[in-house]
């Protein structure tokens, strides 16, 4: 039996850094027990979340992302001993840069999913895109990465008529 | 008045020892303060011999930090030796920090400590007199202004230091009392004057690196054109890279051209690290900073 899936005005683009062993288990565990969630969900999977830098999160808000999650195995069951306690340290002190030039964090998400929480890894998920759905698209870094691209002023009418339309 | 006695005092003690320290041996250079071609502008300097110690002094206009001359600009230095270096507190912090990163040995340094009751904020009229207007914003909140740990100090007393508005903390509390879009419009303001000269990194002590994220292209995660996207990235980048690092020299805010507070962002980042993991930049050679190690009790209280 298939839900029948509710329309939404607006689909949130959600990118997910998270590492192969637990949270990338947990998801495809999620996804091989039939357990839905939704599609919103773009995931790209690191060796470790020590090994995801927070300049990764500034290029998928440039790029059109509206919400990023970052997930990983719980304290204690890094692969790699520490990774995770070393991520937890530098996402904690990022959160307060992103907050201190005006980011709204409540489109960034952080969470620990093992590879059997297939269920917390829906929850996670569910919330997070219910939650930016919510609160619409992120303009700020879309507007800068398309301004890059834009030489000269946005002063004539065609210009803005034009770029409105992008 | 009194800072030009003191400075004088210094200045004086500073000459003799170099001169001494070079004439025994025990280094091969020193790192100072010279006078530079405009009355009362000083400019750093490299001497190796006894008999020049002499050019060496010391001003409110000795505002470099001479710390980056051991790491990135060191074409000038002998490869052997000892190699003396005159610093101030936050040089001297900056020193620490790199000794903590391994980047220096404590052996190959005799340190220079100068009792410092401020430099100026701006070298454009390098005689003005130092007061609470002239003075340096970094040095209205600076509580340590006598150097620790350093193999040479002169002897001087230091004036209590006048209490004077701390204009980082004042504007930091600003900023914080902000709504997220006026804040966000605030540091676009800012950061859409950056130029991308670099100048920051060039002078900081602490981006040695020898190729920078900033200038790969494969893959370019900061874009290097001085337009929005790429202007933010490196803002960002730049104050994740030194947080839990900066010794708050403010070299960075210094000498940007476009007059962007990058210290600010180093202060509340400082602030921020030191609430969450209680470390901060000092005399004392931390083994790690707090990015670099961890606490498996650390907060995560933001993680689900
Ligand atoms: S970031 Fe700026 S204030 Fe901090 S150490 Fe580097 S130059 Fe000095
Ligand atoms: S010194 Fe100023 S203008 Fe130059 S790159 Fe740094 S912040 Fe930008």
């Amino acid at each position: 039996m298939h839900h029948a899936k509710p329309k939404h005005e607006f689909e949130p683009k959600i990118i997910a850094f998270v590492c192969t062993w637990c949270t990338y288990a947990g998801a495809d565990l999620a996804g091989t027990s039939r357990m839905q969630y939704p599609a919103n969900v773009r995931l790209v999977k690191f060796p470790c979340t020590g090994r995801i830098d927070p300049v990764f999160i500034l290029k998928a808000f440039q790029q059109g992302a509206d919400g990023v999650l970052v997930s990983g195995c719980h304290p204690g069951d890094c692969h790699y001993m520490a990774g995770n306690f070393h991520a937890r340290r530098r996402f904690a002190a990022f959160r307060k840069l992103l907050e201190f030039i005006g980011v709204d964090l409540q489109r960034l998400q952080f969470s620990w999913v093992s590879a059997a929480e297939a269920g917390k890894w829906v929850e996670v998920v569910t919330e997070l895109t219910e939650r930016v759905r919510a609160m619409g698209p992120m303009r700020e870094f879309k507007d800068l990465a398309l301004e890059e691209q834009w030489s000269g002023s946005l002063t004539t009418p065609e210009l803005q008529e034009a770029y409105e339309a992008i | 008045m009194t800072t030009e006695i003191i400075y004088s005092a210094v200045g004086e003690a500073i000459r003799t020892e170099a001169e001494r320290v070079l004439a025994d041996g025990t280094v091969a250079a020193v790192v100072g303060y010279t006078m530079a071609r405009r009355k009362g502008s000083a400019q750093p300097v490299v001497l190796t011999k006894p008999e020049e110690a002499n050019q060496l002094i010391f001003s409110a206009a000795c505002v470099n930090n001479l710390a980056v001359y051991l790491t990135k600009a060191k074409k000038e230095l002998p490869r052997e030796g000892r190699i003396g270096i005159v610093v101030k507190s936050c040089d001297l912090k900056a020193l620490v920090g790199l000794l903590g990163e391994s980047q220096l040995k404590r052996d190959s340094l005799y340190i220079i400590g100068v009792p410092c009751v401020g430099v100026l904020g701006s070298t454009l009229q390098p005689s003005v007199e130092l007061n609470a207007e002239t003075v340096a914003d970094k040095c209205r909140e600076c509580d340590d202004r006598m150097p620790q740990g350093a193999d040479f100090v002169p002897t001087v007393a230091l004036p209590a230091s006048p209490a004077l508005e701390k204009k980082y903390a004042v504007e930091i509390a600003r900023l914080e009392a902000m709504t997220p879009a006026e804040r966000w419009s605030y540091w676009q303001e800012q950061f859409s004057k950056c130029i991308k000269c670099y100048a920051c990194r060039q002078v900081c002590p602490f981006c040695f690196c020898e190729q920078c994220l900033c200038d790969r292209n494969k893959p370019q995660m900061v874009e290097g054109t001085p337009r929005p996207a790429g202007n933010l990235a490196w803002h960002l980048v730049r104050a994740m890279h030194l947080a839990g690092r900066c010794a708050g020299c403010a070299e960075c805010e210094r000498v940007c051209p476009m007059d962007i507070p990058l210290n600010l962002l180093n202060r509340k980042m400082s602030r921020e690290l030191k609430e969450l993991f209680h470390s901060e930049a000092g005399f004392e050679v931390r083994e790690k900073g707090p990015l670099a190690e961890y606490n498996e009790q650390d907060d995560q209280s933001f993680i689900k």
